[in-house]
């Protein structure tokens, strides 16, 4: 029996990812070829028995709502489960408002009106697997108030660094959350996740709102660190969050490695995603192709080397791609040559026959671009 | 969304003995095929695709597997309102006692019953287990046309196999004169596929009288065909041009497989405005490893290749160790390939394991091996 309901956040102000997030929110970016990232926590949740799922939209809501459509194929009990889309009106005079609280407030009614004792918050641009059930029980058998979710790290100085981290005292208790400021390798990177019981969330929700208009949730759960008995707990496994540009490219580049994959995908934790009915994929005469992940309904006729290549996705012949994320049914032409870049959805590179670059600085190539 | 009269019946009774240890446990058109699929997929995306809201499909040999997967009709799309995938098997009724299906005509009379509940107009009835896209619309379509009775969609074959197959003799309109089961010396090369569309009423008359009938085979092509032709009611062919594949022995359906390997094959299954539906299965895209090679291959989702892979079909699940080579063959699902081991020419059964350095199959045989049970490695 469920105890929590679920709750999907968006990314903050401070998160961009150039390119890809013009066209949708983080949540929805492809991921894997087949998957897109709101696809982990949305799983976790409906692994862990929670199927009563808020998710919060703010901006291009369109391929994020038919992506969840009515949310059966995460296996949400169709009756007593409902995955629900929030979308919450940006404020256009200054995006400083636009805040997770403000989100909140605005959907407060629904929140207020979840019939369970508890929520698990998690984030739509961080890529992990966890058993939120069992993080559930740990957190009400320590009698916590709050209990966030961390991954220690030991590349916070060049990586992670639009993220939140935690100060820990050696009981695992939570003294502070502030910004990576890259001045440390060995960092708690906070996972933008928290266990708590609906009252005090909603407790908190109204303290921010009446402190700042510009607070978010981690800043208010931060102030309330000193009242409140806050406890971090740690996550191992496969961790990833797509909060630049870099990260998006590194998180797919790195899944290549069947050990990495190993480490996010157990059979017994199923990742669900739409399916879209595409047939398996077609290799000709003279493909060629290496360590990569391929998906289904793809062409392959030339020569595909450490790439995530998407659905449906064209790879003419001699084409050469190496190094290189490729979204749902792009072309890329005869005789092209394509090095580290990520190439979105229906673009279409056939003209130019070399875009090349280099791997700390991979290239973007826009939705539905012929170059 | 009420699209046209016109109800399916798929016959998914059949065992398909000649595929042997593939259809042990699993009805003929459960049988997998094409990566992904299962036969049966094909005539229920067609009827999805055709605007079809309701099919019954008649199970009857080994139906537990094929029951549960078609009973979920979402996969299909055909889950609105009054529409919905049905299945038949053969029941107990207060006024008969429990019989199993005794032809594919029987089958269907059985269940006049269901049918009358939609009284549709028409009544389309399909054979489960045949590979091939078709537009039912359009055959419906010329089946009003043509004022028929009953109208038998019909495919051109060499003339040199025609004597394998039910054939049909026509005249100059197209109408059916004549029905030759397995002629020797065929008089055309019109080969039915299985697919009828029956106006109903003039169908369920002739049921009711074949049901009682001591001497009837309860057949479609035996019984009631015939039965329409002499009472001279109009019957008429319907030309299908397309891939069309029955896949009955073990050679066939491995060729159905390579078929889609050639360029541009005839079934493209990447046709976006006619596509095939199956089982939504959580697997992880295909991962190919540093060392495979791959060339001319069909290979889904949940596939694992470290070793070489060669004009093959790769199904769900598939793995092809390191140093493996999978050459003109099908790996069902979850079938392992382990390192080292050569498979040539083979199908491979589903969740079959090949041991390290095992050789199966040769390049010059004359039929097709099916691996149905694990074979051993070699240490």
């Amino acid at each position: 029996m469920a105890r929590a309901f679920g709750i999907i956040t968006s990314s903050g102000t401070h998160i961009k990812v150039e390119g890809m997030q013009a066209y949708r929110p983080i949540g929805a970016f492809s991921f894997l070829g087949r998957y897109r990232v709101i696809d982990f926590p949305i799983s976790n949740m409906s692994n862990s028995d929670i199927d009563r799922i808020q998710v919060y939209a703010k901006k291009n809501p369109r391929s994020l709502a038919e992506h969840l459509g009515t949310g059966r194929h995460y296996n949400i009990n169709s009756k007593r489960g409902k995955l629900q889309l929030l979308f919450s009106e940006n404020n256009t005079e200054n995006d400083i408002y636009n805040t997770d609280i403000a989100a909140f407030m605005e959907n407060i009614d629904m929140i207020e009106r979840m019939h369970f004792p508890y929520v698990v918050i998690a984030p739509n641009y961080m890529v992990y697997t966890a058993n939120f059930d069992t993080l559930l029980q740990n957190h009400i058998d320590s009698g916590a108030d709050i209990t966030l979710l961390y991954h220690a790290v030991d590349n916070a100085r060049e990586a992670f660094l639009n993220c939140d981290i935690l100060n820990l005292n050696k009981q695992k208790g939570v003294l502070s959350i502030e910004k990576n400021r890259g001045s440390a390798k060995n960092r708690n990177i906070f996972m933008d996740t928290y266990i708590m019981n609906k009252e005090l969330f909603l407790d908190l929700i109204h303290k921010a709102k009446k402190l700042s208009s510009m607070y978010t949730l981690p800043q208010i759960v931060n102030i309330e660190c000193a009242n409140l008995d806050v406890r971090g707990v740690a996550h191992h496994g496969y961790f990833a969050t797509i909060t630049d540009f870099k990260s998006y490219f590194d998180a797919n580049i790195n899944l290549i490695d069947s050990k990495a994959a190993q480490e996010l995908f157990d059979p017994e934790w199923p990742i669900y995603t739409r399916t879209n009915d595409s047939c398996p994929t077609q290799y000709f005469d003279d493909a060629e192709v290496r360590n990569s992940v391929i998906s289904n309904g793809c062409l392959i006729e030339g020569s595909v080397e450490n790439c995530v290549i998407g659905r449906g996705c064209s790879i003419k012949k001699g084409a050469v791609v190496k190094n290189s994320v490729i979204l749902a049914n792009a072309v890329i032409g005869e005789d092209v040559h394509i090095e580290n870049q990520v190439v979105d959805k229906w673009a279409q590179v056939i003209h130019a026959k070399e875009v090349i670059a280099q791997p700390d600085h991979p290239g973007y190539i826009r939705r539905d671009d012929i170059l | 969304m009420k699209q046209n009269n016109m109800l399916a019946m798929i016959l998914a009774g059949g065992r398909g003995s000649r595929l042997h240890d593939l259809t042990n446990k699993v009805a003929k058109p459960a049988v997998s095929y094409g990566g992904k699929y299962r036969i049966v997929d094909f005539p229920l995306s067609n009827c999805a695709n055709s605007g079809i809201d309701v099919v019954g499909v008649l199970t009857q040999y080994e139906s537990v597997l094929l029951n549960s997967y078609v009973a979920a009709g979402g996969r299909w799309g055909l889950d609105a309102r009054d529409s919905g995938v049905f299945v038949l098997p053969p029941r107990e009724k207060a006024d008969a006692n429990l019989d199993v299906y005794r032809g594919t005509a029987d089958a269907i009379s059985q269940n006049i019953d269901f049918i009358d509940n939609y009284n549709p107009e028409y009544l389309l009835v399909l054979s489960g287990d045949h590979i091939y896209k078709m537009n039912y619309s359009k055959m419906l379509q010329y089946h009003k046309e043509k004022n028929a009775d009953a109208t038998i969609a019909v495919i051109g074959v060499p003339i040199k196999e025609a004597s394998r197959f039910g054939i049909m003799n026509t005249d100059d309109e197209g109408r059916i004169i004549e029905f030759e089961e397995k002629p020797a010396n065929p008089k055309s090369n019109l080969a039915s596929m299985g697919i009828y569309i029956f106006t109903w009423k003039t169908l369920r008359r002739l049921l009711l009288a074949d049901m009682k009938d001591p001497n009837s085979h309860h057949d479609f092509g035996k019984d009631i065909i015939p039965t329409l032709l002499n009472e001279g009611k109009t019957i008429v062919a319907y030309e299908f041009k397309g891939y069309w594949k029955d896949v009955g022995t073990i050679d066939s359906l491995w060729e159905a497989n390579m078929d889609l390997l050639s360029n541009n094959n005839e079934l493209d299954l990447n046709d976006h405005t006619w596509k095939i539906y199956t089982e939504d299965v959580s697997a992880l895209p295909q991962y190919i490893g540093p060392k495979a090679k791959i060339s001319r291959a069909f290979i889904n989702q949940g596939c694992i290749i470290d070793g070489e892979v060669r004009n093959s079909v790769l199904f769900t699940g598939a793995r092809v160790g390191e140093g493996a080579k999978v050459i003109d063959t099908v790996l069902m699902p979850d079938a392992v390939v382990e390192e080292g081991a050569v498979v040539q020419r083979a199908l491979v059964a589903n969740g079959v394991r090949i041991g390290k350095g095992a050789v199966v199959g040769s390049a010059d045989s004359e039929h097709i091996e099916l691996v149905a049970k694990r074979v051993k490695g070699v240490e």
